[in-house]
């Protein structure tokens, strides 16, 4: 049996990080792998596309309502695939600490023996904007030691990627904690796939894999289904199996080195205008 | 700056009125860089003591009768409610009253700072004024609800519709101040905004802002002579008296850290009289200071008669005693609002001080002067060597090592006691009155002759103790750990 991989992945908010989450636990399945999802957001919607529903209590709900003298059973569900299903959850908006329940919760699953030996994989499936010390903690104290963002070709989204790897570059230095890639979730802007490339280079990591836009991905999602147990014949369900394998395969992983904004603005001009810029329809 | 009274919030210190905590100079350069505004404070690199905004804010309302002060935060918080308490017990002792002031902290634990807890304070506050009835309610805040951004103010004001007493929401975050006096600034502004009412009539009353009224009895004494009755603040009032401080003829106060945000929010809301001169600690201090009471009340006269027969009786005796005071040399370390005004009086007694050390400085006050006791020593030519540190024992020693004076003064204990370990005689200006008025400035003078005239204890002792800061340390700059803006 091989070391329990435990993965991290941010990206900014919307980009797609649950969705790309859990198809790729789904392709992990598939390959026999144990995989448990963490989802690290008070929306709490980590992990529906797994479990067919929100039909799980969150970590911080029952320690909320039963005191901290709980079974893990209690907080864990079994998901697609026999995928172990965990929400932290937090406050209602606009109150409270969501940062500090995050902390929290996985000192709580540390404590109630998640981390079996049998786990192959760890996912933390992070709230987009790492907004304070909290959202950090599951790459802190030696827990996800690698880590992938979800990007897209636009704008906010490599801002968002490149202040993550700023984050990643400080916990780089005292814990082993490093970038394993990017992954896209194309939006179709223009010559996505070189300005991601271009990105990841500067960043000093590679582009993982690019995982196509289909809408096939909404249909699944509706039917709170991953693609890959949805429509497990489709060419997107085919795409999750290849970034599953890539992840399995990854051996590339990397202290990234993040760029100042102008930096990041001119790789956008260089690599992000097609040649005619007024091509745009709707 | 003006007070914003509708805001439950008060800005710091060093926002408010640029205050600093670290400066290493001269006491002529200190005025002219606040004066200029260029004045910047420095950090250190390595800091050996500070204290918490939250138990000087706390304490000072606790100071209050019957009130009760519910701090919203971990237990570890509340910890100054011991102290409150028995302070609070002593006082009221002394005086001869009854205080029944309740401190209670909200015991927030790991899921309060989660989820938030306003409906746990809610149901606390009404529990309180259930079980105590208190005249008044002091809502505070804490580190970890001020970075949570609790809505304290909310519950507040939900809960008031419910209280018939002042409720208040007192914004206590410890963090958010390097200066435990933002705490007297955040109490006032609590009294002001919650407890004061407007003026219904004019009394003959002076507000005297003051720590611990140990001078009580002899300062009504000396205000009968003018017609006017003190009333004394915080320490044992009551929450009916304070809410008629807007009808007084004047606020003055014993400290100018203390008492400038109640004096100039007073005069600023209600137009109650602030007076901006020196205190009232040596002759000139307290001659200036009864003058301008006099001005302000209109009492002059009465002024200048009480003066004139007391100094009748002690100009002479401390004359006499400023001989043997002549010419020794002393380093003090105060709060500002000491510091500046007991090198007056040294100055007065023809003591040289060679070092001034402030435990923070206000580069102005709340009106926007220098403070006076710094703008009274320019004017009168005395200049030395001056250091803002909140109470950084190895910054007092290394000057202490340096300078080897006759005398170390000090208001805090601790620090008096590491002066006598150097062999050092030192005073310790315990009480906030030790050196009001004439009588009082004689017997401070006395004080200093007791303490230089038998230095045995203190050569003795510091043979025998072995300080633990080393030949090095003595050898550096006292500036050596201010990080920037170094002369």
């Amino acid at each position: 049996m091989s070391e329990l991989r435990q993965i991290a992945i941010y990206g900014k908010g919307g980009i797609g990080k649950s969705t790309t989450t859990q198809n790729l636990t789904a392709g992990l399945c598939e390959h026999g792998k144990k995989v448990m999802v963490v989802g690290c957001d008070p929306k709490a919607d980590s992990t529906r596309l797994l479990l067919g529903g929100l039909a799980q209590k969150t970590v911080l709900d029952t320690i909320r309502d039963e005191g901290e003298d709980i079974e893990l059973n209690r907080i864990m569900r079994e998901g697609y695939g026999g995928t172990r299903c965990v929400e932290s959850g937090g406050p209602e908006p606009g109150v409270g600490c969501a940062g500090r329940g995050i902390i929290t919760s996985i000192n709580m699953l540390e404590h109630l023996g998640a981390y079996t030996d049998d786990l192959d994989y760890v996912f933390y499936d992070v709230l987009g904007d790492v907004v304070c010390g909290g959202f950090a903690m599951p790459i802190r104290e030696g827990k996800a030691k690698e880590i992938y963002i979800v990007a897209s070709g636009e704008m906010m989204a490599l801002y968002a990627a490149n202040n993550i790897a700023k984050g990643i570059k400080r916990y780089a230095r005292t814990g082993g904690v490093r970038l394993g890639g990017i992954i896209c979730n194309s939006r179709n802007v223009d010559r996505e796939l070189d300005l991601l490339r271009a990105f990841s280079k500067e960043l000093g990591t590679q582009l993982l894999y690019f995982v196509p836009r289909d809408n096939i991905v909404q249909r699944a999602e509706i039917n709170k289904k991953t693609v890959i147990e949805y429509k497990p014949d489709s060419n997107q369900a085919q795409e999750y199996r290849n970034l599953a394998e890539a992840v399995i395969n990854n051996k590339n992983f990397a202290i990234p080195t993040p760029m100042t904004q102008e930096r990041l603005e001119e790789i956008l001009l260089e690599f992000g205008l097609m040649d005619s810029a007024d091509d745009y329809h709707i | 700056m003006s007070i914003n009274l509708n805001n439950s919030n008060v800005a710091t210190r060093e926002n408010r009125i640029g205050s600093i905590t670290g400066y290493i100079g001269t006491l002529g350069d200190l005025a002219k860089q606040s004066e200029c505004g260029t004045l910047k404070g420095c950090s250190r690199c390595f800091s050996q003591s500070s204290t918490c905004l939250s138990s000087c804010a706390l304490a000072q309302l606790s100071n209050i009768r019957d009130v009760a002060v519910i701090h919203h935060g971990p237990a570890g918080c509340s910890v100054a409610g011991a102290g409150a308490y028995y302070i609070d017990k002593v006082m009221a002792k002394k005086r001869g009253v009854t205080n029944n002031t309740v401190y209670v902290g909200t015991d927030m634990n790991e899921k309060d700072t989660i989820f938030g807890s306003t409906e746990a304070l809610r149901k606390i506050i009404l529990e309180v004024n259930q079980r105590y009835s208190p005249k008044a309610i002091f809502v505070s805040s804490s580190c970890a609800t001020g970075i949570i951004g609790e809505d304290i103010d909310s519950v507040v004001d939900e809960v008031k519709e419910e209280i018939d007493v002042p409720v208040v929401a007192v914004h206590c975050e410890g963090f958010k101040s390097r200066i435990w006096a933002t705490g007297f600034d955040i109490s006032d502004h609590a009294v002001l905004s919650a407890i004061v009412k407007p003026p219904k009539q004019k009394r003959n009353t002076i507000n005297f802002k003051n720590f611990y009224e140990s001078a009580r009895p002899e300062i009504i004494e000396i205000f009968k002579h003018f017609d006017l009755e003190p009333i004394f603040l915080y320490c044992n009032s009551t929450v009916e008296e304070l809410s008629h401080i807007s009808e007084s003829l004047a606020t003055t106060c014993i400290c100018g850290t203390l008492g400038n945000y109640l004096g100039n929010g007073l005069e600023e809301k209600y137009g109650v009289p602030y007076i901006r001169t020196i205190n009232p600690l040596g002759v000139a201090g307290f001659e200036t200071w009864l003058r301008e009471i006099g001005k302000v009340t209109d009492r002059s006269e009465k002024v200048e008669k009480y003066i004139a027969e007391q100094r009748a009786i002690y100009i002479p005796q401390i004359e006499e005693i400023k001989k043997e005071l002549k010419g020794l040399r002393a380093v003090l370390g105060m709060g500002p609002g000491y510091t500046f005004e007991v090198s007056r009086v040294l100055n007065e007694l023809g003591i040289e001080v060679v070092w001034a050390l402030a435990w923070h400085y206000d580069k102005k006050y709340e009106n926007g002067d220098v403070p006076p006791s710094m703008k009274y020593l320019l004017e009168n030519d005395v200049d030395f060597e001056a250091s803002v540190a909140d109470q950084q024992n190895y910054e007092v020693m290394n000057v202490l090592h340096k300078y080897q004076p006759d005398l170390y003064l000090s208001r805090h204990p601790g620090s008096t006691v590491w002066a006598i370990k150097n062999g050092t005689p030192a005073v310790y200006v315990a009480d906030e009155y030790m050196i009001f008025g004439y009588q009082h400035t004689l017997e401070f003078a006395k004080s200093i002759l007791d303490s230089i005239h038998n230095r045995s204890f203190e050569q003795n002792l510091a043979k025998r103790v072995k300080l633990p800061y080393t030949d090095w340390w003595y050898q550096q700059n006292v500036d050596k750990f201010l990080e920037e803006g170094k002369k």
